[in-house]
């Protein structure tokens, strides 16, 4: 048992979204220094505001500006902030209040310490130096001891106002790949093709994946496979793909290795894009230090018969 | 497959559940690695293959470790050929046995396969679970999933629900009724430990860890056949808060007590209940949405507090309390199963066995 594989995975992705009239005056607003909710058919006032009621499932509309003076509904003190979040520093995570909302919005607290954190207690709004129109235009909250302040009657109409927001996401893997692939890849680095069989309907598996997805069995015996093996079936590709330092059109195909029932996939170099074929006889290529074959070119043997892999189609 | 019995409501019971041990890392294993060995046991506890079950059903996230469509590498472990009816619901897996018990009572399979699995090992679960919340004026703050559970007990300490001491005895009575598991990954004495995120120490989080779980569920004599005391589900029914935590009231479960209404929970006495509450201070919350007294047994496993695979850790709920009902343990238990943050969407699912 070679020891378990790792490696690091990072998904990053920026998530789209469009913004309703409701939302988009909100995150408008925030960037305008400006707080709104918006008012239910039964008269409360929800901030942040949504587009339909959480209770009736009414559309709301009715926009009315609150104070960015509030009151704190609860915290929780959080003494070790995590990527991402609204402090670096020690802070309070907060529901607040704003004053003229029925509702709570979600916020930092920069707080000394925990011993200056209570329910109940007065905050206001922080803004961020730079706003875009995002919940993070409220820098967040800090404590306020003065008067609450009186909204304005802003009626949220704005120039520019926002049709949708882009919000990064991040997240981090330590990938580990299972015992019957970390043994593929142990084999991969000997370039050698190793799969496994399956104890049941004795098929090979390449890669293999851990279970038969026929008999739904372990597959435990390992077998070597090719290094040759048949093209069974193929596509042209025509688009450059981004960072990928291969010239169009290129092959890409399914190639059977011999002893192995199911088809892996590869990039077909070393012969004209147009003259690729069912039944092409191949070997990988190797590059110095990788850790797979780079494709796999003609091995000038006769083409194989259909019959030979019609079943790894 | 179709029932040869007369249209109409039909008797649904789990008759099998089986479930990994629950680690911190099986990082040895794939996805479908740790499931395959859950899924041979439940179906040979019944003596059924593949062929024979009606409806399989799972539930999962591929957010948790990272591995795009990894439930349908999952499926591997099922046997799908010649292809099966199949479905996957992208949450805990309380909600496929959901599914899959409406498949059973219309009348379309006899049998089904549930089965979810979660992998925290991978990632950071407490940031992973962030990309579930609000993505216009939550999620971009990155609030973890033991901050939101922190506001949601310092609010229940604010209305005098409960104390630090208190929730502290939470997860030390589930632990201690944890040794009694042999699944259970966090067991025994434990340490209250320092804060997390306050007023929440380690002692009232879940361990962080990786597991899978399983039930057949069968219908009517099929079930009879199968088990020799099936747990009969008596009713089953979901509920949902409204999303932005700000309008609601976080210390109590009102779509919990509904859910347990609709289920039939309130109309006789249950003799055990396996909550699924991650924190401790959800466990406060459930059981006075529930109006649990100390007559009823309260997580005899451990509950999620001694063994939390996420996307698994509801259906265990319901396996376990099947599983007291099989061994003459219980007579009629109630199953609860949540998802989201604060205890935002729950399922109550209500189970008996037949009278001794």
């Amino acid at each position: 048992m070679p020891e378990v594989l790792r490696a690091p995975l990072v998904l990053e992705f920026p998530f789209t979204r469009s913004l309703g009239p409701v939302q988009s005056a909100f995150l408008t607003g925030l960037r305008e220094r400006v707080v709104l909710g918006v008012r239910t058919t039964d008269g409360r006032t929800l901030v942040p505001p949504v587009e339909y009621d959480p209770v009736t499932a009414d559309e709301i509309r009715d926009l009315v500006e609150v104070a960015p003076t509030g009151t704190v509904t609860t915290w929780a003190w959080n003494h070790a902030p995590r990527r991402g979040q609204p402090l670096a520093t020690p802070f309070a995570w907060v529901l607040v209040r704003l004053d003229g909302a029925d509702t709570a919005l979600l916020h930092a607290l920069d707080a000394p310490g925990p011993d200056a954190v209570r329910t109940g207690m007065r905050v206001r709004v922080r803004w961020a130096a730079e706003r875009t129109g995002a919940i993070t235009d409220i820098a967040c909250f800090e404590p306020y001891d003065g008067e609450p302040e009186q909204p304005g009657c802003h009626s949220g109409e704005f120039e520019n106002p926002l049709t949708g927001i882009v919000a990064p996401a991040r997240l981090d893997y330590t990938y580990s790949p299972g015992r019957a692939q970390s043994a593929y890849i142990d084999a991969l680095s000997a370039r050698r093709t190793v799969g496994e069989r399956c104890p049941s309907c004795r098929k090979v598996y390449v890669p293999p994946r851990g279970a038969c997805p026929t008999c739904g069995v372990a597959t435990a015996e390992r077998v070597e496979v090719g290094p040759r093996g048949t093209v069974t079936t193929y596509c042209i590709v025509n688009i450059k793909a981004k960072n990928l330092d291969i010239e169009v059109p290129y092959v890409y195909a399914h190639i059977a290795l011999d002893g192995a029932d199911l088809a892996l996939h590869a990039r077909i170099g070393g012969i004209p894009y147009d003259r690729v074929r069912m039944g092409l006889r191949v070997e990988p290529v190797w590059t110095e230090g990788a850790r797979f074959p780079d494709h796999y070119r003609p091995t000038g043997e006769p083409d194989a018969d259909y019959e030979t892999y019609k079943e790894l189609l | 497959m179709t029932s040869q019995e007369a249209p109409g409501p039909r008797d649904v019971a789990v008759v099998a559940f089986a479930q990994s041990d629950h680690r911190r890392s099986t990082e040895d294993s794939s996805e479908v690695e740790m499931l395959m060995p859950v899924l041979h046991e439940v179906l040979a506890r019944t003596g059924l293959r593949t062929a024979d079950i009606g409806f399989t059903c799972s539930g999962s996230s591929d957010y948790l470790a990272g591995r795009a469509f990894s439930f349908t590498l999952a499926l591997d472990g099922v046997g799908a050929w010649p292809p099966i009816s199949e479905s996957h619901v992208e949450t805990d897996g309380a909600w496929a046995l959901y599914e899959a018990w409406t498949k059973l009572l219309t009348g379309d399979a006899d049998t089904a396969l549930v089965y979810s699995y979660g992998k925290c090992s991978p990632g950071s679960v407490r940031d992973v679970l962030t990309r579930q919340l609000d993505p216009y004026y939550v999620a971009p703050l990155w609030p973890d999933a033991v901050a939101l559970a922190a506001l949601q007990a310092q609010a229940l300490v604010d209305a005098g629900h409960t104390d630090e001491p208190a929730l502290a005895a939470v997860g030390a009575r589930s632990r201690a009724d944890a040794t009694a598991n042999p699944h259970a990954q966090l067991k025994g004495e434990v340490p209250q430990g320092d804060y997390v995120v306050r007023p929440l120490r380690t002692g009232d989080c879940p361990p962080v860890g990786d597991g899978a779980a399983a039930v057949i569920l069968a219908a009517g004599d099929r079930a009879r056949e199968l088990c020799a005391r099936p747990a009969w589900i008596r009713g089953i029914d979901h509920r949902i808060e409204a999303h932005a935590l700000g309008v609601r009231d976080l210390t109590d479960s009102p779509s919990t007590r509904l859910a347990a209404t609709r289920a039939g929970a309130f109309e006789r006495p249950v003799d055990t209940a396996e909550l699924h509450a991650p924190f401790s201070s959800q466990e406060v919350i459930l059981r006075n949405a529930l109006g649990l007294d100390d007559s009823v047994c309260v997580n005899p496993s451990g509950g999620a507090l001694a063994a939390n695979p996420v996307m698994a850790a509801g259906l265990i709920r319901i396996g376990e309390a099947a599983a007291r009902i099989h061994r003459g343990a219980s007579d009629r238990a109630l199953a609860h199963a949540t998802s989201g943050p604060c205890l935002q969407q729950n399922l109550v699912a209500v189970l008996e066995g037949d009278p001794r």
